[in-house]
Formats: C-alpha cells, sequence, structure tokens
C-alpha cells in the first residue's frame, strides 16, 4: 500500500484539505495576533460554532448553500458580541489579561453549545453539495474535499487582493507593521481591529460550516483545533497572510503524514515542529513584523 | 577604562555605526553629542552589549568584552541608565534599589536568607538614595513618582553596582531646570575613579560639565575634542550648533 | 504596608482554620474533596511561583505533575521501590526534567512562552498517551500509598490522609512565603517586573527563569506522587494543557503573585466544582464565567477584592498604597 502512487495521492489531497481549513482558522488569528498583539483562544470555540450553526440552518432549510453563507454571518455576530462586550473593554488591560479572559470564554462557549446542541456529533446527510466522488490512480475520494480545498484557496487569494489593493488592507498592514505610527497617521485604529475581529471571526466560521459535511459537528470541535490553529500561527509568524498559509501547509502536511507514517507520534511531530521553529527563528518562517 | 575600537553597525542597507572609536579613561566624563539620527543610541547599546558590533572591539578595563551579553559586560563593571525610564514599576524605591544591590553584589541565589536581615544592603540602598536625592521618597512607590524623581531612581539604578563605567543616556532629559541642577550636580560629584560616558541633549550643560566631547554625525565621528575645541570648531558649527537655538 | 502584610498572612491563617473546621466536619466524600483541595493548592501554588512572582505563564504545567504522578506509579507498581524512596525519586526526576525543559523555554518570552510550554507539555501528554506500557488512554492503577504506620499513622484512612495533606499545605506556604522574603524572591519579583533591567544590572535572567522553573516543577512533580496516592489511579488527563489551565484559573480567580490566592482559589473551584456539577452539567460554563469576571474585574482575584475591602475599611488619612507586589517583595 506504501508505495501505490494513488495512495499517496489522497494523502496529498487530504493534506491540502486540512491545510485549508487550518488556514481559514488561522489566517483570522493571526491577523488579530499582528494587530491587536492578543491572542483570542476562544477562536476555535467560533469554529465549532460555524459548524453547529451551519448544522442548524441546514437542517432547517434543506439548503447547505445557505447554510454557507448564513453560518459565517451568525458567527461574526457573536464575534462582534464578544468584541464589545469583552475585549473592547479589555484593550487597556494588556495582552495577558485578554488571553486569559478569552481562556475563559473557551469554556463558556463549550458549555453554551453542549447546551444548545448537545454532546453527540452532528451530521447533515441530504442536499451537499459535490456530494459525489471521483476515481484517481484506482482511488475513489470525495468531491466535496475537493471543494474545500478551492474554498481555501479562493480565501487567501480574495485576502491577498483584500490587504495589496485596498484601503483597508493598508490600514491593517500599517497597523501590524507599527501600530503607534499608523494611528499617528490617521489610521483609525479601533475601528480597524473591529473590522479585522469580524472578518476573522466569519472566516473561523466558514471554516466550521464548510467542515461540518466532511467530519460532522461536535461540541468540542473548537478545543480540539485550537492547539493545531496556534502553532501555525506562531510557525508561520505573527500577523502575516503568507505565514498563515505556508505555516498551514507545513503543519497539515506533518499531521497528515504523520499520521501515517508514524500514526501514534503524528502530533508529537507537530509540537517538536512548533519547538524547533521558535527556537531557530523565534519570530516564525515569514513575520510580518521584521 | 572603556574603550572601543572602529565599531561598524548596518542595519539593512542602513549604516549607523561607522568606524567609531572611542576611549574613555577612569575619572574622565565625555560626552556625546550629534543630531537626532546621528546613532548615538545605537552606539550606546553597541557598548553596552544589547547589539552586537559588525566589526570592532569593545574592551572594559583591558578586557575584550565584544562577545559578552549585556548582563555579562555588567558584571565587568559597565553600568548604563536608559534614555526612557526602565524602573521596576510594580515597587517602592527601596525594592527597586535593593533589588539592583542583590544583582550588583552576586547573591541572588540565596533563598535561605532574609532580605530583611541583611543591613548591609540596606545601607547601601541608603547612601544611594541619598545621593540622588530620593532619601525622603524609599518607601514611596515607583509608579507614583514625580518623572523627575524616576529620572533619579533611573540613574541610581545604574551607580548600584558601583561601576568602573558608567553610561548615562540623557539623564536630564524632561526634567525642570531645578531638577537638571540636581543631576548635574551628582555627576560632577561621581567618584573620580568612574568613566562618565553620557549622551546629552542640552549643549550648555555639555559644555560646562563633559571633560571630552565627541560629535557624531550619520554614525560617524564627525570630530573629537575638549569643549573648547569643539565649541570653536567651524566643521561643529556648521552641522549642528548652527542649526540650534544654544 | 505592614498592617496589608499581616492582612495576608491572616488570610493564610484563617484559609487553614477553615480547610481545618471543614477536616473536622468532613464525612467520606468531604474528605475526598479536602484532599483534593489540598494537592491542588500544593500545585496551584508552584504555578504561582512561576506565573504569578516570576511572570512566566506556564501552560505546560500539568504535564510536570503528571509526570510526578507516572514516575511514582512506575517506580511503586512497576519496579516494586517503596513509596517514600519513590515519592523522592518521582520529585527528583521532575526537578531534572524541568530544569532541562526550563533551559529551553526560556529562551523566548511572552506569549511565545505560553505556546512552547504548550506544545512541550502536550508532548509529555501524546506520549503518555499513546504509551502502552503506560497504560496509554486507560492510565494506571494499582498504586500505593505512603507507609507511616511504623509511626502509627495509617494513610489509607482518608481523614488521616486528607489531614496529612491539609498540613503539608501549610508547611509548603512557610517554605515558600519564607524563600519569597530572600534575595531569591525579590529577584523573582524583578524579573516579572522588568527582565531587560535585571539584564542590564547583570543578571544572567535565563539562568535564574530555568531554576525557578525547574524548582516550581518539583513542587508540581511532587504535587504529583500525592495525587497518584490521592486516587490511586492516573490517566493521561492528568498531562493535559487544560489541567495546566484549570490550575492557572485556580490562581488567576485566588489571586496571582500571592502565595495564599492559589490556595483560596483550589479550594473555590474544587468546592464549587463538586457543588455546582450536582446542580447543573454546566459546570464549564460557570467556571469560565468566574474567570472573565476575575480577570475583567481588574482587581487580582479574591485576595485582590478582599485587601481593597480592607483598605476602604481602614483606609487613613494619607496611607499610602502599595502596589500587590512590592508587599511580597519586602514580606517577613
Amino acid at each position: 500500500m506504501l508505495t501505490d502512487s494513488g495512495f499517496w495521492f489522497v494523502q496529498l489531497l487530504n493534506s491540502l484539505q486540512l491545510s485549508m481549513l487550518l488556514f481559514l482558522l488561522s489566517v483570522g488569528l493571526t491577523v488579530i495576533f499582528g494587530l491587536m498583539n492578543f491572542v483570542n483562544l476562544a477562536h476555535g470555540s467560533l469554529y465549532a460554532l460555524g459548524a453547529l450553526f451551519g448544522y442548524s440552518i441546514a437542517q432547517a432549510t434543506g439548503n447547505m448553500w445557505l447554510a454557507f453563507i448564513l453560518a459565517p454571518v451568525c458567527v461574526m455576530a457573536v464575534g462582534a458580541l464578544i468584541y464589545v462586550l469583552i475585549i473592547d473593554r479589555m484593550r487597556k488591560a494588556g495582552p495577558m489579561k485578554q488571553v486569559l479572559v478569552t481562556f475563559g470564554l473557551i469554556f463558556v462557549f463549550l458549555d453554551a453549545q453542549r447546551y444548545f446542541w448537545g454532546s453527540d456529533q452532528l451530521g447533515v446527510t441530504s442536499g451537499i453539495p459535490f456530494s459525489g466522488s471521483f476515481e484517481l490512480f484506482g482511488e475513489i475520494y470525495p468531491s466535496y474535499r475537493l471543494f474545500i480545498i478551492c474554498v481555501g484557496l479562493l480565501v487567501f487569494a480574495a485576502l491577498y487582493l483584500l490587504l495589496e489593493h485596498t484601503r483597508l488592507g493598508a490600514e491593517v498592514r500599517a497597523g501590524v507593521d507599527d501600530p503607534e505610527t499608523a494611528s499617528c497617521l490617521g489610521v483609525n485604529v479601533e475601528r480597524t481591529f473591529f473590522t479585522v475581529f469580524l472578518i476573522g471571526s466569519a472566516l473561523a466560521g466558514l471554516a466550521g460550516v464548510v467542515a461540518m459535511p466532511a467530519f460532522s459537528a461536535e461540541a468540542g470541535m473548537g478545543v480540539s483545533i485550537l492547539v493545531p490553529t496556534l502553532v501555525v500561527v506562531v510557525v508561520g509568524g505573527l500577523g502575516s497572510l503568507k505565514g498563515a498559509f505556508a505555516g498551514s501547509l507545513l503543519i497539515g502536511t506533518t499531521l497528515t503524514f504523520g499520521q501515517v507514517l508514524i500514526p501514534s507520534f503524528a502530533s508529537m511531530l507537530m509540537y517538536a515542529l512548533l519547538v524547533a521553529v521558535l527556537l531557530i527563528r523565534p519570530s516564525g518562517l515569514f513575520p510580518a513584523r521584521g | 577604562m572603556l574603550r572601543a575600537e572602529t565599531l561598524f553597525k548596518t542595519f539593512g542597507a542602513l549604516q549607523v555605526t561607522k568606524g567609531v572609536s572611542l576611549e574613555i579613561p577612569a575619572g574622565i566624563r565625555h560626552a556625546i553629542i550629534g543630531p537626532n539620527g546621528a546613532g548615538k543610541t545605537t552606539l550606546f547599546n553597541l557598548l553596552a552589549g544589547e547589539l552586537a558590533p559588525d566589526e570592532g572591539r569593545i574592551l572594559i578595563d583591558g578586557q575584550d568584552v565584544t562577545a559578552f551579553a549585556p548582563d555579562r559586560r555588567a558584571r565587568r563593571g559597565l553600568s548604563r541608565s536608559f534614555q526612557k525610564n526602565n524602573l521596576f514599576l510594580s515597587g517602592t524605591v527601596r525594592d527597586n534599589l535593593v533589588v539592583a544591590d542583590i544583582v550588583a553584589r552576586g547573591y541572588g541565589a540565596h533563598f535561605w536568607t532574609r532580605l530583611s536581615d541583611n543591613r548591609r544592603a540596606h545601607e547601601k540602598t541608603a547612601e544611594i538614595a541619598e545621593q540622588v536625592g530620593l532619601a525622603d521618597l524609599l518607601d514611596r512607590g515607583v509608579s507614583e513618582l514625580s518623572y523627575g524623581a524616576q529620572r533619579q531612581l533611573e540613574v541610581g539604578l545604574a551607580l548600584m553596582p558601583d561601576p568602573k563605567v558608567l553610561l548615562l543616556d540623557e539623564p536630564t532629559s524632561g526634567m525642570s531646570p531645578e531638577e537638571t541642577g540636581r543631576m548635574l550636580q551628582l555627576i560632577d560629584d561621581l567618584p573620580r575613579t568612574l568613566a562618565v560616558l553620557l549622551i546629552e541633549h542640552d549643549m550648555d550643560l555639555v559644555f560646562s560639565h563633559a571633560d571630552r566631547i565627541t560629535v557624531l554625525n550619520y554614525g560617524e565621528i564627525l570630530m573629537e575634542g575638549t569643549p573648547q575645541e569643539v565649541r570653536g570648531s567651524d566643521i561643529v558649527q556648521e552641522t549642528y550648533l548652527g542649526g540650534k537655538a544654544h | 504596608m505592614r498592617n496589608l502584610m499581616s492582612f495576608r498572612s491572616t488570610l493564610a491563617a484563617l484559609t487553614l482554620i477553615a480547610l481545618l473546621i471543614s477536616w473536622t466536619n468532613a464525612g467520606y466524600f468531604g474528605m475526598e474533596i479536602l484532599a483534593e483541595i489540598a494537592i491542588l493548592a500544593l500545585l496551584a501554588m508552584s504555578l504561582d511561583l512561576l506565573a504569578g512572582y516570576t511572570g512566566l505563564v506556564s501552560l505546560g504545567h500539568a504535564a510536570l505533575f503528571g509526570c510526578g504522578a507516572y514516575a511514582f506509579a512506575v517506580f511503586t507498581a512497576f519496579w516494586g521501590w517503596p513509596p517514600s524512596l519513590s515519592m523522592l525519586a518521582a520529585t527528583l526526576l521532575t526537578g531534572l526534567i524541568a530544569l532541562i525543559v526550563g533551559s529551553v523555554v526560556t529562551r523566548v518570552q511572552g506569549i511565545f512562552f505560553i505556546m512552547i510550554t504548550l506544545a512541550i507539555g502536550e508532548m509529555g501528554y501524546e506520549l503518555v498517551f499513546k504509551t502502552r506500557a503506560l497504560g496509554g488512554d486507560d492510565g494506571l492503577a494499582g498504586i500505593p500509598r505512603l507507609d507511616l504506620s511504623a509511626i502509627g499513622v495509617d494513610l489509607n484512612d482518608p481523614g488521616v490522609f486528607a489531614l496529612a495533606l491539609i498540613l503539608l499545605v501549610a508547611v509548603c506556604y512557610l517554605l515558600l512565603k519564607r524563600l519569597l522574603a530572600s534575595p531569591y524572591g525579590a529577584i523573582l519579583v524583578g524579573l516579572h517586573d522588568n527582565a531587560g533591567r535585571m539584564r542590564a544590572l547583570g543578571l544572567p535572567v535565563q539562568r535564574y527563569q530555568t531554576s525557578i522553573f525547574a524548582f516550581s516543577g518539583a513542587i508540581a512533580g511532587f504535587a504529583g506522587t500525592l495525587s497518584a496516592q490521592h486516587t490511586m489511579f492516573i490517566s493521561p488527563q492528568l498531562l493535559h494543557w487544560t489541567t495546566s489551565g484549570e490550575v492557572l484559573v485556580m490562581g488567576i480567580l485566588g489571586g496571582l503573585g500571592t502565595l495564599v490566592g492559589p490556595v483560596i482559589g483550589a479550594a473555590l473551584i474544587t468546592l464549587l466544582r463538586h457543588e455546582l456539577s450536582d446542580l447543573t452539567d454546566y459546570w464549564g460554563l460557570w467556571l469560565g464565567v468566574f474567570l472573565i469576571i476575575a480577570v475583567m474585574g481588574g482587581k487580582n482575584g479574591v485576595v485582590g477584592w478582599l485587601e481593597a475591602g480592607w483598605n476602604a475599611l481602614t483606609r487613613r488619612g494619607e496611607t499610602s498604597k502599595q502596589s500587590d507586589r512590592s508587599k511580597n517583595d519586602a514580606a517577613g
């Protein structure tokens, strides 16, 4: 089996698909991190929320496309609520306290999700687009997973254009680069923070709802995805789109192929990678700030 | 006491230190002046070990310390104050000076003695507090001090180790005239065994209190000499003093 | 200032008295809870040394706790060593591992320190989780308790065990308080406040950070040996980063950098967990809410609130306010 090219191709697709999910999650986290200098540990919870909202919307309407659009919007609304109620009020309290507050949010979200959706794995079976599969080198591969890869690539392209060619993008880049100077130059830092936080939340929700048909949804999924996402952010370099993309590919590949080659210690490989990067290049592979 | 030999430092494409050499014997108050961006603070960071030079050597008391980290240079007798107050904000003035004493005298590993029983540390603390004019404020929280008093503590911390070489980065910046006067008196009264290098913006102060002056411009030494020589120099007048009201 | 110092000592004494009073009234389950509180208090105090005093917030502390527990289990259950020797060996082993880990992780700061300790802790968790010889995800059972029958103490009695642990916490508190009143303690606080200036003054910063990481890790390992003896069964969950997080929450809720705060936090969280889990399935929700309130409240946990209240009660004219850590600095 291990010499079978079809098998390896499937693994490659699997790793790409995991990488793209990680990218959708980590890009919001990393830009928030780079811009506002704090880690939103509840970011994974927003991912779970996206999946769960998506599940409910798909169940209610039978339309998965609607879920793809509405779930991120709902998650964005929750993100706005967190921002206004908590994060904005903690702006002056320093990064450490903000991290701790979002740590508390993990617990709150986890149980709130269990309260509303229960603890079981939830999956939709009908109405999923691209539900067919195709054959490659003798292996059957579900088309939907290619769709996930495409969503990730599209978002990367869209964010790249947004960052490089819009006023918001320029403000974000300036803010990540040097917050003090940016605010002196008349960038409305507060508004930029808010917008970026909303976009980051929506992308986490999108990752969740897109992952849901393939992996089902459950309340705990946000906690288990959080750590690989944080690893991506640190390995890729804070605040950098390119870093999030490269980091996602690296970690996605490490996890997928680690699972195949040394099944027991795939995640250890990831942690070892993180430790190595932190020690050799403490600011990550592609840090936004030089 | 402190010697720097042809130091070079570049950041990316920007050359911020170009072949700077200094020689500061014990007892000399040596000032560095130069317009903003002349590379004064970079030079300080090179000397203190916060930055590593691309080329050149730094010697303290004849020993090559170029490869030493800041803490190791400090243990060789180099002490510095910072341009921006760099204090232990959660403590009192006494806490700040005591912790500096612990580091300076190297008894930080003593986990079995009581700090409050250490009479020598408290005497030293009181002495330095007296010297920098903070004797009455010893038990005041640092974050409650006036800016000027914090500035005095900044210098107090640097004096705590009884250094051989003292680097003062704009010790009087932001001080009232009265506070400035006191700080100058303090610098004048420093023991003559000490080599002092200071960055200063106030020209009058530099000319009246420094023994020697180095003028930096764009990372290069424009000239070095006594205050009279520097004041009389045409190049200096042109490139630096000319534009200033001093 | 003296006023407030004695306030904190009084608080510690009151906490001890409260624990002892509940001990005299406790039934079987009460004893179990008290033992759990004592062990978590020890663990939370060790994390306070690191996070509260030295400013090194570690999310890998539970891995060291678990390391002590598993080492103790292996030494006793697998190798047949006596529990006393096993406790000592497991504590030293954990301290040694913490020394090695500490010399690596202290090379990075701030949020990166949190991340790297989390990563290394998770590596430990995965290692135990996946190692069949250590029971994997089933954990290990059949762990003996220390045998003190020679001096007429039967630790297999839940009440005796709980009392022994409470007294151990008291002794540990006093020793650590003494440690913090030493020059070494002042160095820790200085490192928290301004590590850069400590370096400029001549302190080999990383060496000191490593030393406290190792020491704190050894205490965590010691607490782990007690936890293994308490439940006589251990699982990889002990090492998980969320366990570190919960212990950190105890510290924050009680008041970091106060030594007595983590004890109070451990007691509160453990009690609330047992009380609330009878009433609600959603214990985590409450834990999260408490944490958010504690952090957003702006005061330093329960101890901070009590001190503020005490200050307000006793305020006279120009009583000068001292910040939290300076009080510790001058303690003793």
